[in-house]
């Protein structure tokens, strides 16, 4: 037997949440959640974005050109004292 | 021997003096035996007689008066006192009583006790021609002439007083109060004209003939009934005064005066409290009771205020007009009655108003008026503190009980604080008043909810929509806000130095009931918000329930709409500070964010289906009908996410969403919270469809029916991924909407749900109701069903019995439940067969 009803879908509004997709939790300078934002920003997100160095490590961009700015000889990362460099 | 001749004189002398005495006494109006006094006074008093004749005179008098006139005067009320409480009663509704009675008494006493007064004249006269012969005895016998005439009204009036009956006071109060009210009827009747604006008239009456008939020609004749009503009133009092009962007749008419402003005050007042009323109460005081005294007083001559000084004796001649009233200026005696009354008044509705004050606050603001005839009212009285005892006794008693609910309460609370906002600007009573509220709201559970939604729903934010009472009231707080800071503006910035010496001038101390640890009024604006979170105790909680509120109202929304969200969040920072409604803001932002995003991923994947067109086919579903709210999960409130297997092709239209989520946005993802969200939906049958708007798993509960007609709860519960005794409480939305049935199978637990697919059925017999409709349908379909329609017939049997339980009896009568009935028998869905109601087939 086989049903006459058919159900049409007129509009689905779903829910989502994004993330950053980083290995880690929160930001290794700021202590703040990746997901969350930097000391310095309202909004999280695209006004927040986070930078992944060479050596894997990922910090808020704010809070890790911070840090580079701040260092007079070549900016190693936070955590893992390699040189810093910005994943391409 | 001389001494022999002397006093055989003089006893020949006294006798005549008494035969002559009583000659003028019994005399009937005639006073010829006046003249012939003389000689014998005069000899009497030569031989130092004088003050023995004068107490004898006085004596004889004082016997005639009391025997004749008082005992006459007092019997004409003998029936009243004598009689009971009841039957007073039967008096008091005698349309004349006791106007005639009593004026005629009073005439009747006056008409005696002027003769006997000609007699004491002629006395008087007798021993003044005496002095004036004998200049060198003149002090002697001036004392006694002078004093003649009081000594006798001091007789009259403690012959009266000493004699008079208790009750008599009442009936004077009884005439007073039906003469009033009488006059009152006919002012009543004559709007506008003036009938007591001709001073003149008065002051005639009462300088020439007190018992002359005016006649008042060409004036109309309501004007010249209440001229004359005064006249008569006037003359009853005239005449009480005349007796020396000066001042219970004062008390008297005061007393029915008080008694008529009070039932005019009531009368006026009523239960209407959205019509201000001192206003009428003034102008009546001015156009009834003033009028009616200042005639009073100018009749009776004493609109100068000479009443308080003297005694209570009077003589007439001591009453006329010392100088005459000037037109226009009100006597002092007037003033002073003027303001007794407007106090009486203020105070009688203030009573009233402060006594119904909880009724008139319900209705705030329509009630304003009210209001601010009591604030009149507290100004002139002061009895603010009346106002919080009884206010705060009604709350008790009314508001504050299980009975009220929160939302009332707190409605009534933030009326209140408008109102008494108005009556008192320093908040002094509110204070006093808002404390038992506040405190009884602590102790409820649901109180921060509720002024979170009273806060920020509503109509409010709609630019267009009206400030009715569905605006929320954090608009109108804002509006409050803006207005009381242009008054500081006013105030602080901009002031030159006159501004500012008048305001200093203006300084006035805080009431004394005020609180010192509270801080002067300059610094106390009264804060509608403050108050309601001070209930609360801190605003963050207030600001956490705001955003858990918002969260469910901005997760249920299926467009991004957000203004009028935006604008109460605009607000919100306004009074609680930017910093602690950050995470709100966050939220509302996603939304912002959402509606960009979802409007270029969803063009950005109607170029690829486009060019790959076959796979919308496949899916039957467009990427055009998915949307998505994409939060920052970590600023919401903690969301319950549920495992939810949505069918197939719409899993695939999420996944393509995330997809290209993933590629517009690197590296971010995006991770779906698949039980979240709302759908719109239709249901196609052969012949008809129905539109539903549902939750992501209503929506995957039905679409499962799709492929299979029945399912039984635990396979459907497998296939949409949710635990069973969720699905059937999901389930049950379908069944409610006559779209799914449940019938019970072999395992208990375990109910078959069927789609209603009676398409043939349904176009049978449209206008029929829906139960006879199921009713029909489950019919032809067979016994396989009948376990479900005796189900549903129970279950509605339930719900009209929950009907039945609410309403605690049948109350209506036989003849209405019949013309009830025969309505339903002449709309065809009952008929009338051997005297008993039947279902129509």
């Amino acid at each position: 037997m086989c049903t006459k009803m058919k159900v049409k879908i007129l509009q689905w509004h779903g829910v989502a949440s994004w993330t950053w997709n980083a290995q880690d939790e929160t930001c290794g300078i700021c202590r703040m959640a990746f997901d969350g934002c930097c000391p310095d920003c309202k909004f999280p997100g695209d006004d927040c974005p986070l930078i992944w160095g060479s050596c894997n490590h990922a910090f808020h961009l704010h809070c890790i050109l911070k840090w580079v700015n701040s260092q007079t000889s070549t900016p190693l990362c936070p955590m893992c004292r390699r040189e810093w460099q910005f994943k391409g | 021997m001389q001494l022999v001749d002397d006093a055989d004189g003089a006893l020949d002398s006294w006798a005549r003096f008494c035969d002559l005495s009583d000659e003028l006494f019994g005399g009937a109006g005639d006073l010829s035996a006046g003249p012939r006094l003389a000689p014998v006074v005069a000899d009497l008093c030569a031989r130092g007689l004088a003050e023995l004749l004068r107490d004898q005179f006085i004596r004889s008098l004082e016997g005639i008066f009391r025997s004749n006139a008082v005992k006459k005067f007092w019997q004409q009320f003998h029936p009243y006192c004598n009689s009971s409480a009841v039957e007073r009663i039967k008096f008091c509704v005698q349309e004349n009583w006791p106007e005639d009675i009593l004026s005629k008494a009073l005439e009747d006493i006056c008409l005696e006790k002027n003769y006997q007064e000609k007699c004491v004249l002629a006395l008087v006269h007798s021993l003044q021609s005496y002095e004036d012969r004998s200049p060198h005895r003149k002090s002697k016998a001036l004392d006694c002439s002078s004093s003649l005439m009081p000594r006798y009204q001091l007789m009259v009036s403690s012959v009266l007083l000493t004699t008079l009956p208790l009750s008599f006071p009442e009936i004077l109060n009884v005439y007073f109060k039906k003469k009033l009210e009488e006059l009152n009827i006919m002012m009543a009747g004559l709007d506008g004209s003036d009938p007591f604006d001709n001073h003149d008239l008065f002051e005639r009456n009462s300088t020439s003939a007190w018992h002359s008939e005016m006649d008042i020609d060409g004036q109309e004749p309501g004007i010249s009934e209440s001229r004359n009503l005064v006249k008569n009133i006037g003359k009853v009092v005239r005449d009480l005064r005349y007796l020396g009962f000066t001042s219970m007749t004062e008390d008297s008419y005061s007393s029915a005066i008080i008694w008529l402003l009070k039932s005019k005050v009531h009368e006026l007042a009523g239960d209407d409290y959205r019509i201000p009323v001192l206003g009428c109460v003034k102008k009546w005081i001015q156009a009834v009771p003033l009028k009616f005294l200042h005639a009073l007083l100018t009749y009776l001559g004493d609109s100068l205020d000479n009443e308080s000084g003297s005694s209570g004796l009077k003589s007439p001649l001591a009453s006329r007009p010392s100088s005459f009233p000037g037109i226009g200026v009100p006597s002092e005696a007037l003033v002073r009655w003027h303001m007794r009354l407007e106090y009486f008044a203020y105070e009688t509705l203030q009573d009233l108003r402060i006594g119904k004050l909880f009724e008139i606050i319900v209705d705030y603001p329509e009630s304003s008026p009210a209001i601010e005839d009591l604030k009149q009212c507290l100004e002139y009285t002061g009895q603010h503190s009346k106002l919080v005892d009884s206010f705060i006794s009604s709350l008790r008693y009314r508001l504050l009980t299980a009975g009220a609910s929160t939302n009332d309460i707190l409605h009534q609370y933030v009326s209140t604080i408008k109102a008494l906002r108005t009556i008192d600007p320093t908040g002094v009573f509110l204070e006093a008043v808002g404390e038992p509220i506040r405190d009884y709201l602590r102790g409820r559970k649901d109180t921060i909810k509720c002024i979170v939604t009273m806060l920020t729903d509503g109509s409010g934010g709609n630019a267009n929509g009206t400030g009715n009472a569905g605006d929320n009231l954090l608009e109108e707080l804002n509006r409050d806000a803006e207005n009381q800071e242009n008054v500081d503006y006013d105030d602080h910035t901009n002031i030159d130095e006159k501004q500012a010496w008048l305001n200093a001038e203006s300084w006035e101390p805080d009431p004394v009931e005020a609180d010192p640890l509270k801080g002067s009024r300059n610094r106390r604006k009264i804060d509608i918000l403050g108050l309601i979170v001070s209930i609360i105790g801190s605003k963050d909680q207030l600001v956490n329930e705001y955003r858990v509120m918002l969260a469910e109202k901005l997760l249920n929304k299926s467009d991004f709409d957000i203004d009028s969200d935006i604008r109460t969040l605009e607000l919100l920072k306004i009074h609680f500070g930017e910093s602690s409604m950050q995470k709100c803001e966050i939220m509302l932002n996603d939304l912002i964010d959402s509606k960009r995003t979802n409007s270029n991923i969803k063009t950005s994947l109607s170029k690829t289906s486009q060019t790959v067109g076959t796979v919308q086919e496949e899916t039957e579903l467009s990427h055009e009908v998915l949307d998505a709210t994409i939060i920052s999960s970590n600023f919401w409130p903690p969301i319950q996410t549920e495992d939810l297997t949505v069918p197939a092709s719409v899993d695939q239209l999420l996944s393509d969403y995330a997809k290209r989520f993933h590629q517009i946005k690197t590296p971010r993802k995006l991770l779906w919270k698949k039980n979240l969200g709302t759908v719109k939906l239709e249901l196609q049958f052969e012949d008809r469809s129905m539109q539903f708007t549902v939750a992501p798993v209503h929506a995957a509960i039905i679409m499962q029916f799709q492929e299979k007609p029945s399912w039984t709860s635990k396979t459907l519960a497998t296939a949409i991924g949710v635990p069973v005794d969720s699905l059937n409480r999901k389930i049950s939305f379908w069944t409610s909407k006559g779209v799914l049935t449940e019938s019970v199978g072999p395992d208990a637990d375990d109910p078959t749900f069927t789609v209603v697919d009676s398409t043939s059925d349904f176009n049978k017999n449209s206008t029929v109701n829906q139960l006879s409709e199921r009713f029909q349908i489950t019919e032809e379909e067979g016994e396989s069903s009948i376990a479900s329609v005796e189900e549903q017939l129970r279950k509605e049997m339930t719900v009209y019995e929950m009907f039945c339980i609410a309403e605690p009896s049948y109350d209506k009568s036989l003849q209405q439940l019949q013309s009830f009935l025969s309505g339903l028998v002449s709309d065809e869905k009952l008929e009338m067969r051997d005297g008993s109601y039947l279902l129509r087939k």
